[in-house]
C-alpha cells in the first residue's frame, strides 16, 4: 500500500516509499522494548570457551546460523507465521519451540515474543496473542499487511545487527569491524529472506551444532551479562 | 508392463528396482509383570534377535544386507504396549555406502504407551563419501510414557583414513507427546558436506556426532550427573522438568563412545544392550 502524508502546504502527496516499511523498522528496531540487547543466543558462551575471539570468527559464525542453523530456521517460522491460517498458528508455535536446542534457546524466543506481542498488540490494535518471537513477528506481518520478503530481510539483519552489538561487549571488535560484519552479512540476509518466503516446514533443519552446544553451555557460564 | 513394451523402453526410463527392502514390526507387552513380545513381523532384509532378558525386552535389529545403498528401503515399525518396557539396538553399525541413484530410505515410527518405557538405543549410522540416505524417526509418547533415544552418527572411518567430501544425507527426528510437538531435530547435508561441518559454528571438523533425548519424571535430577560425563564439545540442556536433550560432537567414534557409554549407563539404569559393547 502507498501511503498518503499531508504536507505542510495543506497538500497531499503521493509517497512512493511503503508506509508500512517504517512500522516495520520501528518493530525490529533496537528501542523497540522486547529486551533483544540482553540476549546473546550462545555467543557469550562461544566467546567464554574459545570458540570465536575475532572479526572473521565471529563473521564465519553468523554466516554458518544464516544458511546452516537457528537463523535460516526461525526465517521459515517467520514466513510460514506470515501465510498461516488462524486455526494453524497454536501448531506452529509448538513445533517452533520443539525445534529449540536448548533452554535458553526457548526463553529467548518465547520471552522476546510475548514482549513483542504485548507491546504490539497495544498500539496497532492486532490480534496478537503470546507466541514464540519468529512466529509472533510472522502473524503480525501477516495482519499488519507487510510483505514477508521485507519482514524476514530487516528481521534477520536486525537479528545479525543484535549478535554484532553483543559481540562488541564480550570481545575486542572495533566498530568499523564490527560495521564491516554486519555489511558482509547482508547477501545472505536477502538471500534467505528470499529462501525463506518460499520455504516448507520441511525445509527446516540445522546442522549449527556447536552454536546450540554454545546455547547449552551458557546455563553454566560462571560470570554473565547475557540471558543466553 | 507387457513384455514387447518393456522391449521398446529405453532402460533409462524402467523404473528403478529397489534392492533391498526390509520391514519389521514388534510389539510388547506386560503379562505376569514381565515384559514379553506381543507381536512380531518381518519381511525381506530385516530380522530381529531377542535376547533372554529378566523384566524387560530387548530387540536386537538386524539389516541382513549389510548396508545401504540407492533405492534401498527399510521400515521399522515399534509399540511398547502399556506398562511394558521395550529396547532397541542394532547389533552393529549400520552403513550409508556409496550411492549413485536415488537415495535409500529409512523409516521408523515408534509408539510409546502409557505408563510404557521405550529405549530407542541403535548403534552408529556410519555415512560414506557419496552416500545418499533419507532417514525419518518418529516418536508419539503417551503422556505418562518413557523415552531414552539416541542416534549416533559418523562421517566416514577416521582410522581407516576415510573422508565425506559429498553426498546427501537428510536425518529428521519427530517426537510428539500427546500430539503435540515435544522435540524435533533435523539436519540436511547435502553437496559439499566436508566444507559445511568444517565451520567452527557447524561441526569444526567433527566425525561424530549424537543427539540424545530423555523423557522422564527424574529428568532435572539427571542433568547434573550428565554434564559430569560431558567433554567440552558437547552440551546437556533441559527442556522443561522432564525433558532432558543431549548433543555430544567427537573427532571419531571412539571419542563419541568415551561419553556417550557413560551417559547411556546412568540413563538406561546400566541397561544398554551387550551388543554396544562388543
Amino acid at each position: 500500500m502507498v501511503g498518503r502524508i499531508r504536507m505542510n502546504m495543506g497538500l497531499q502527496r503521493t509517497m512512493t516509499i511503503d508506509a508500512k516499511l517504517l512500522t516495520l523498522i520501528q518493530w525490529l528496531s533496537p528501542s523497540y522494548p522486547i529486551g533483544a540487547f540482553s540476549w546473546s543466543h550462545g555467543l557469550e558462551a562461544a566467546v567464554a570457551e574459545g570458540w570465536m575471539s575475532n572479526t572473521t570468527e565471529l563473521e564465519d559464525w553468523l554466516r554458518a546460523l544464516l544458511t546452516h542453523g537457528s537463523l535460516r530456521n526461525d526465517a521459515i517460522f517467520v514466513a510460514l507465521a506470515h501465510r498461516a491460517r488462524a486455526n494453524e498458528i497454536a501448531e506452529l508455535n509448538e513445533t517452533s519451540k520443539a525445534y529449540a536446542a536448548s533452554k535458553e534457546r526457548l526463553r529467548e524466543a518465547e520471552r522476546q515474543g510475548a514482549a513483542f506481542a504485548k507491546i504490539t498488540r497495544n498500539i496497532w490494535d492486532l490480534a496478537l496473542p503470546d507466541l514464540q518471537m519468529p512466529v509472533a513477528l510472522g502473524l503480525a506481518g501477516q495482519l499488519a499487511g507487510i510483505k514477508p520478503i521485507d519482514l524476514i530481510a530487516i528481521y534477520t539483519h536486525g537479528f545479525c545487527s543484535n549478535l554484532v552489538s553483543a559481540a562488541q561487549r564480550l570481545m575486542k571488535l572495533g566498530q568499523s569491524n564490527a560495521q564491516k560484519v554486519l555489511a558482509n552479512l547482508n547477501v545472505e540476509c536477502l538471500a534467505l529472506a528470499e529462501d525463506a518466503v518460499e520455504a516448507e516446514l520441511s525445509d527446516i533443519h540445522s546442522i549449527a551444532f556447536f552454536s546450540d552446544i554454545a546455547a547449552m553451555h551458557h546455563e553454566t557460564v560462571p560470570q554473565r551479562i547475557f540471558q543466553s | 508392463m507387457t513384455a514387447k513394451a518393456r522391449a521398446t523402453t529405453p532402460l533409462s526410463a524402467m523404473p528403478e528396482v529397489p534392492r533391498t527392502i526390509g520391514t519389521l514390526e514388534v510389539r510388547s507387552k506386560v503379562r505376569d509383570g514381565l515384559s514379553c513380545l506381543d507381536d512380531l513381523r518381518c519381511s525381506g532384509a530385516m530380522r530381529a534377535l531377542f535376547p533372554r532378558m529378566e523384566k524387560r525386552l530387548e530387540a536386537i535389529m538386524i539389516n541382513t544386507s549389510g548396508g545401504l545403498t540407492s533405492g534401498d528401503r527399510l521400515s521399522v515399525t515399534a509399540c511398547a504396549g502399556q506398562a511394558s518396557h521395550l529396547t532397541l539396538t542394532t547389533q552393529a553399525a549400520e552403513r550409508a555406502y556409496r550411492a549413485e541413484g536415488r537415495p535409500a530410505k529409512v523409516c521408523t515410527d515408534l509408539v510409546v504407551e502409557p505408563g510404557a518405557c521405550l529405549q530407542w538405543l541403535p548403534q552408529e549410522m556410519i555415512v560414506f563419501d557419496h552416500c545418499a540416505l533419507d532417514r525419518q524417526l518418529k516418536i508419539e509418547l503417551a503422556p505418562s510414557a518413557k523415552l531414552l533415544m539416541v542416534e549416533p552418527i559418523v562421517f566416514g572411518r577416521s582410522a581407516m583414513g576415510e573422508t565425506v567430501e559429498t553426498g546427501h544425507f537428510s536425518d529428521r527426528i519427530e517426537i510428539r507427546r500427546d500430539g503435540i510437538p515435544l522435540y524435533m531435530d533435523s539436519l540436511l547435508l547435502s553437496g559439499a558436506i566436508r566444507a559445511q561441518l568444517a565451520s567452527k559454528a557447524t561441526a569444526h571438523d567433527a566425525k561424530a556426532m549424537t543427539s540424545l533425548v530423555y523423557v522422564a519424571p527424574d529428568a532435572e535430577a539427571q542433568l547434573n550427573p550428565v554434564r559430569a560425563h560431558l567433554p567440552q564439545t558437547a552440551g546437556a540442556s533441559l527442556l522443561s522438568n522432564d525433558v532432558l536433550v543431549l548433543r555430544i560432537l567427537a573427532t571419531d567414534s571412539f571419542e563419541l563412545r568415551k561419553s556417550l557409554v557413560p551417559v547411556l549407563d546412568l540413563l538406561s539404569q546400566c541397561t544398554l544392550p551387550k551388543s554396544w559393547r562388543l
